[in-house]
């Protein structure tokens, strides 16, 4: 399960996703943030039509909109809170970090929604991800200052 | 009274509806959103029935929540027909032009639909069997009106529109110049799931002789309907989706006496 694109807030496993969303775009037509998109032709005929999300370009910033308004269950309704998504989990490379190569950033850290739970800062102020509390929002790998980013969400397809 | 201006009028709304729910949803007014998949307005939310039918056969898990969104539309086609098709579908429309387009171009067609159902229920059965069998909502990439409308809201919301749209690009090039409004009248699967909502009281155009109505047998019901069927036969389901253009020429030549009606 490499390849699974990052979901929205919600969602079931990727298997089960693929047959209980019925495509409507609901999810994309909602997201006041635009970073619900529908995936294209191009990205395969099993999830064209499905949403999915370039935390990179646009990530999630949790309003739970989408959550609220798919008809299918497809995005678990029963997860209203931030704290009980579970898109995927930001994995640190501590080696394109620039924090962890001696220069000072905190833009992951300031800028997660889940502040200082989903991203601490440990005693020599280097970001840490506490993958227990982090929800894979993606908000950490669209501030990254670094080139290609060097904190990003690894897609857990698990609401 | 004539039933077409009325019926434009809807489909005009409709269209227009299409583009102005996005637009207001994307300056943050959503008490009405969604899409011809399943829309919301209010506290009432509608979904297409076979779009709801999906996730059921797909992973078999009874979800009694999206199966009553199908409700509305289910008894809206159990009272008055595929009205849906006729007077709100965006392919529909479309296929109306085109056709309309198409016949004062003196364009004939390579074949002519009969008015058979086999292909049709062939076509939705092996629809919900590959939904069934593969865990694929395939009747999502399928519904020429989700498609329309959730690639209108995509215009409007980034500038592009997705491959998907093709799709429609390919159900008109046949209407064209292949079989004559093929798509509505004898292949889509949300008009052939729509039509199984019929009982014997369902809204239809009939024939009734009586009370001095009588039929001049001038056929130009027949030659009014765009799906090709004849309503001097009597029996039009599951193809015909109440549009009234029949009763609009029968009214035509025979006056408020004419033969051909709504009944329910």
């Amino acid at each position: 399960m490499n390849n699974i694109p990052l979901r929205p807030p919600g969602a079931a496993a990727e298997v089960e996703f693929l047959g209980r969303c019925i495509r409507c775009g609901r999810c994309v037509q909602i997201c006041p943030h635009r970073a619900i998109r529908f995936a294209g032709l191009l990205d395969g005929l099993a999830i064209m039509g499905t949403p999915v999300i370039n935390a990179r370009k646009n990530p999630c910033y949790l309003c739970m909109k989408c959550v609220t308004v798919c008809p299918s269950g497809a995005l678990d309704s029963r997860v209203k809170k931030r704290a009980q998504v579970r898109m995927g989990t930001a994995r640190l490379n501590k080696k394109t970090c620039l924090n962890w190569q001696g220069t000072f950033c905190r833009s992951c850290y300031d800028h997660c929604p889940l502040f200082n739970e989903a991203i601490t800062m440990d005693h020599e102020l280097r970001p840490v991800v506490n993958e227990k509390k982090c929800v894979g929002c993606g908000v950490c790998e669209h501030v990254c200052p670094a080139d290609p980013a060097a904190i990003s969400v690894i897609p857990g397809g698990q609401g | 009274m004539k039933i077409s201006p009325i019926r434009k009028a809807a489909q005009m709304l409709s269209i227009a509806a299409m583009v102005a729910v996005p637009l207001a949803n994307s300056r943050g007014i959503s008490v009405v959103s969604g899409s011809f998949y399943s829309l919301t307005i209010g506290p009432l939310t509608m979904t297409d029935p076979i779009i709801a039918l999906q996730p059921l056969l797909a992973t078999l898990n009874l979800d009694w929540g999206l199966l009553a969104t199908a409700f509305i539309p289910a008894g809206l086609a159990l009272v008055l027909g595929r009205v849906f098709c006729s007077w709100v579908c965006p392919q529909n429309t479309l296929s109306e032009l085109f056709d309309v387009i198409g016949g004062k171009l003196g364009l004939s067609h390579f074949l002519t639909p009969g008015p058979g159902t086999l292909i049709r229920y062939s076509l939705l059965g092996l629809i919900l069997a590959i939904t069934l069998l593969f865990g694929f909502p395939l009747a999502s990439l399928l519904s020429a009106p989700g498609i329309i409308s959730t690639q209108t809201a995509r215009l409007i919301y980034e500038g592009v529109v997705g491959l998907e749209l093709s799709f429609i690009g390919l159900i008109l090039l046949a209407e064209f110049f292949v079989a004559r409004r093929i798509w509505c009248g004898n292949l889509c699967p949300v008009g052939a799931m729509l039509g199984l909502f019929r009982w014997k009281r369902t809204l239809r155009v009939i024939m009734s002789e009586e009370a001095g109505r009588a039929c001049i047998g001038c056929r130009e019901c027949a030659r009014a309907c765009q799906l090709g069927l004849n309503p001097m036969t009597g029996n039009l389901a599951p193809q015909c989706h109440n549009c009234g253009a029949c009763i609009d020429a029968c009214r035509q030549m025979t006056g408020d006496n004419k033969p051909l009606s709504f009944r329910l």
